[in-house]
């Protein structure tokens, strides 16, 4: 008794439902549930025994588990911890933006470059340039959705045209005079042990968290990326969402740029993609962590941790420069080597 | 006559559900043989297997004296001992030379220095669209051959390596996408090689052709041999007899059997006029509350035009609709979602799945605000829903949050369902609601959407299957030409009936070929 063909005066089977997936109903092997515990936590686990590891660690124990150290390394992570959340929120739906890091970036320049050439206070100045996010993201986002262009070739075209803009503002040169002190202050200071800046990360995360979630904003998000045919027919607003996703993308970014100023406390003339790479390979080390095969806030975190204490540990124990960016390639490959495996596994993938 | 391709005692299981069953296949040396069978009968499992797409369980399969244990056999196997397929979807290039399209498959000719010696390239394919009485030119793109000559081609292509009538040639649903009269051409080119030698199995559902060209006749249901015919000339209706028989019967039966409830069909929920647009030419259509109108007609008759206009996914360019008296022309289905409107499309993996997601969420996609709570989504009682939608419907899996994916065909399509009658839509649009979906769901389903329909939704059902439209529905149009070209009920309405209503117009001249109808949503 029995079907499982396609009806033969139709379109060719959809893969999805081909037989020639007999995997259907996969007997789940024994002890599967801790092995999908093992799998959630497997890198806050190996996270904390890389933390263990640099605190006994000859070379790294002296300065490894100090709290000087744990203060520089949160306080450092936290502007590519805020661009990995803004990185996310596309990945979720299914797309790419590489012009988060040249978004941050351009906002950090124009709001150095408002308040030390215009004067302008620095309210004005922070909200003018997380609105140029805005208006970046929303630009991204139309480009995508109602043009449908690539998004891959989209934003790397409008990453590279705000390099140049920003050329063309700084005349190459770095901007210092004339940042609050405010600002700066802001992002040199403590509060409860932790630098302050840390606590814009901790609340923006909760937020990236809930709507990501806990709403049905962030429940249609993942059905996007899921399938973004089936998506619109079962009446989910696909381009609105996608195009909101581009612009939280846009706005955090925006913010990125502000920490980024506070932190340096001069806005270089630089795109922004040595921001960029380590976040997108904290988003994709995260896809591998609590929510197995998709991208989620806690585990991006996770992963942000991940390679800011390897690296970190790496250092202190007398590792050169070049350990830093051939870790982050690594971690970067192997997490996307890991997703692709785990959403494969999951079966929405054949062969 | 010596026996060019012998399969014996295939067998074949997907997880629970057994899909061949001891499967016999004799093919002789120059025959033309038909491999039959409704939808779920097996056929389509069998040509992969001899394909090469998965292997059997179970069984032999020999080919020109060459003989395998069915689990060993392979697509190569199969292809260094003599078969060669041609697919419904022909694997050709529409933008590149008919010379290319050759040449894509067996290699391109070359000269030192890899240069690629198109005068040979192209000789040697004007002397194959000879043979194969194409009237083309070699360097004329693909695409700008009738839908008949390019199946040739394909054809052509295929057996472009063979020097005598050595290969076997497997046409998989040759005309399922053509026209009458393109098939008819088609089959008529098919039967002249045959005449010469060429050994075909030709696997269709179209009655009437396979008459006309087979000698020989297998017939699957159920996964089981259900007869085999050797150099016979049956009639349409004992063919119809071993393909239908007792058992898929008295299934249909059972639930035909539940009946319209009385008044069905009073207050009238849907109106379509003068609809156009696509295939369409003028639609009239009204569907009551409680009744299910089947919807019938050739591949690009526009059935499933009709249904994703009515879920805003066309635009008409003429004609109207309303809904329970008030004007329908959602432009998106997300406003005909929120008009009562659920629309269960036939490509289930592309267009109505989320593979990767819980079954929870696929179930849940339709209502996501529903659990927003303003703190958060209230996920317990979103699982105690799932749960309780998941015993309703009867669905066979490891839990809410097993992935979508995990699931069977049958039990997949039950989701979708569940889906989108939790909202108790006003008007359910199904569009191949069984198709890849096993006999005992196939009825599971059928139960579902009668009384879906008994609690006062009006049911639009469009299938190619005729068996299903006669035993689902209480009502069938059958589209011909954009329009609503008969009107079958009560007693008349029988598979039979349908399949000669369908199939008679061999007018249907300016029938649209298949791909027109899956394009452009909107």
């Amino acid at each position: 008794m029995t079907i499982l063909e396609p009806s033969s005066d139709s379109a060719p089977a959809d893969v999805a439902d081909a037989p020639a997936t007999p995997a259907a109903p996969r007997p789940r092997p024994r002890g599967g549930k801790l092995l999908h515990l093992a799998e959630r936590y497997a890198l806050l686990l190996l996270l904390i025994v890389i933390v263990i590891f640099f605190s006994v660690y000859p070379d790294s124990a002296g300065t490894f588990p100090t709290t000087a150290n744990v203060s520089v390394l949160l306080g450092n992570q936290a502007v590519i911890a805020l661009l990995a959340l803004a990185v996310i929120f596309p990945l979720v739906s299914g797309y790419f933006d590489f012009s988060l890091g040249a978004i941050a970036a351009t906002s950090g320049v124009l709001s150095a470059g408002l308040m030390s050439r215009h004067g302008v206070s620095l309210t004005v100045a922070v909200v003018v340039s997380v609105l140029l996010g805005v208006l970046i993201g929303l630009v991204n986002g139309l480009l995508v959705t109602r043009l449908r262009m690539n998004s891959f070739v989209t934003t790397l075209g409008v990453a590279t045209l705000l390099g140049g803009i920003i050329q063309w503002y700084t005349g190459g040169q770095t901007i210092t005079n004339g940042v609050s002190t405010a600002l700066i202050d802001f992002g040199s200071q403590q509060t409860l042990g932790l630098p302050r800046v840390v606590y814009v990360v901790i609340i923006a995360a909760a937020i990236a968290w809930f709507l990501l979630s806990h709403t049905p904003y962030g429940r249609s998000l993942y059905a996007i990326g899921s399938n973004p045919r089936s998506a619109r027919l079962v009446g989910l607003g696909v381009e609105r969402s996608v195009i909101i996703a581009f612009v939280i993308a846009g706005a955090l970014s925006g913010v990125v740029g502000v920490l980024q100023l506070a932190r340096a406390g001069s806005a270089t003339a630089d795109a922004g993609t040595n921001l960029l790479f380590p976040a997108l390979a904290a988003a994709f080390l995260g896809a591998t962590a609590v929510r197995p095969g998709f991208f989620n806030v806690m585990g991006t975190m996770i992963g942000v941790l991940f390679v800011a204490v390897s690296v970190s540990g790496l250092t202190l124990s007398g590792a050169s420069a070049w350990a830093s960016p051939v870790f982050n390639g690594a971690a970067l490959l192997v997490a996307v080597g890991l997703s692709t495996y785990l959403g494969r596994r999951r079966g929405n993938t054949t062969s | 006559m010596t026996d060019a391709l012998a399969v014996r005692g295939l067998c074949m299981r997907f997880a629970a559900t057994v899909a061949l069953d001891h499967v016999d296949l004799t093919v002789r040396a120059g025959s033309v043989h038909a491999l039959l069978g409704g939808n779920g009968s097996g056929k389509s499992t069998a040509v992969k297997i001899l394909a090469g797409v998965f292997p059997a369980d179970d069984g032999t399969i020999e080919v020109k004296g060459e003989s395998w244990g069915a689990e060993h056999y392979t697509a190569r196997k199969g292809r260094d001992a003599g078969l060669r397929f041609v697919h419904q979807d022909l694997g050709v290039f529409d933008q590149l030379s008919i010379a290319e399209n050759f040449a894509l498959d067996a290699g391109y000719p070359t000269a030192p220095g890899a240069r690629i010696r198109w005068a040979a390239l192209r000789r040697r394919v004007a002397g194959l669209l000879a043979t194969y009485e194409i009237d083309a030119d070699p360097d004329a793109p693909l695409g700008s051959l009738r839908p008949a000559e390019r199946t040739m081609v394909a054809i052509a292509r295929a057996l472009q390596d063979q020097e005598g009538d050595e290969l076997i040639l497997v046409l998989d649903e040759p005309t399922a996408s053509l026209a009458q009269h393109e098939s008819a051409i088609l089959l008529e080119a098919v039967r002249r090689r045959a005449d010469r030698g060429q050994t075909v199995v030709l696997v269709s559902h179209r009655m009437p052709e396979v008459l006309a060209v087979a000698n020989d006749f297998t017939v699957l249901r159920d996964g089981r041999n259900a007869g085999t015919l050797r150099a016979a000339s049956p009639t349409e209706d004992e063919l119809i007899a071993l393909m239908t028989g007792k058992e898929l019967g008295r299934t249909m039966v059972a639930t035909a059997a539940a009946g319209p409830v009385d008044g069905a069909g009073t207050r009238e929920v849907l109106r379509v006029s003068g609809l156009a647009g696509g295939p369409l030419r003028g639609v009239d259509l009204s569907v009551g509350a409680g009744e299910i109108v089947g919807v019938a007609g050739l591949v690009g008759s526009g059935r499933t035009t009709l249904l994703k206009t009515l879920f805003g996914q066309h635009v008409p360019v003429a004609g109207s609709a309303t809904l329970d008296g008030a004007p329908h022309a959602s432009r998106s289905a997300a406003r005909a979602v929120a008009k009562g409107v659920a629309y269960v499309p036939e490509d289930r993996g592309g267009e109505a799945a989320f593979a990767d997601l819980t079954v929870r969420d696929n179930l849940s996609a339709s209502v996501f605000g529903r659990y927003f709570k303003g703190w958060g989504m209230a996920y317990g009682r979103e699982r105690q829903d799932a749960r309780r939608l998941i015993d309703e419907h009867a669905v066979r899996v490891a839990g809410t949050e097993a992935t979508f994916a995990s699931m069977s065909g049958g039990n997949q399509q039950k989701v979708i369902l569940a889906r989108w009658l939790r909202r108790s839509p006003r008007l359910l649009l199904l569009d191949e609601p069984t198709q890849g979906v096993d006999v005992m769901s196939r009825a599971e389903i059928y139960r579902t959407i009668r009384d879906t329909a008994s609690g006062g939704c009006a049911v639009v059902v469009a299938s190619s299957d005729f068996v299903e439209l006669a035993a689902l529905c209480d009502r069938v149009v059958v589209l011909k030409d954009g329009r609503i070209a008969r009107q079958i009920s009560g007693a008349d309405l029988t598979a039979d009936l349908l399949t000669a209503a369908v199939q008679s117009s061999g007018d249907s001249g300016n029938e649209v070929a298949s791909g027109e109808e899956k394009g452009n949503s909107a």
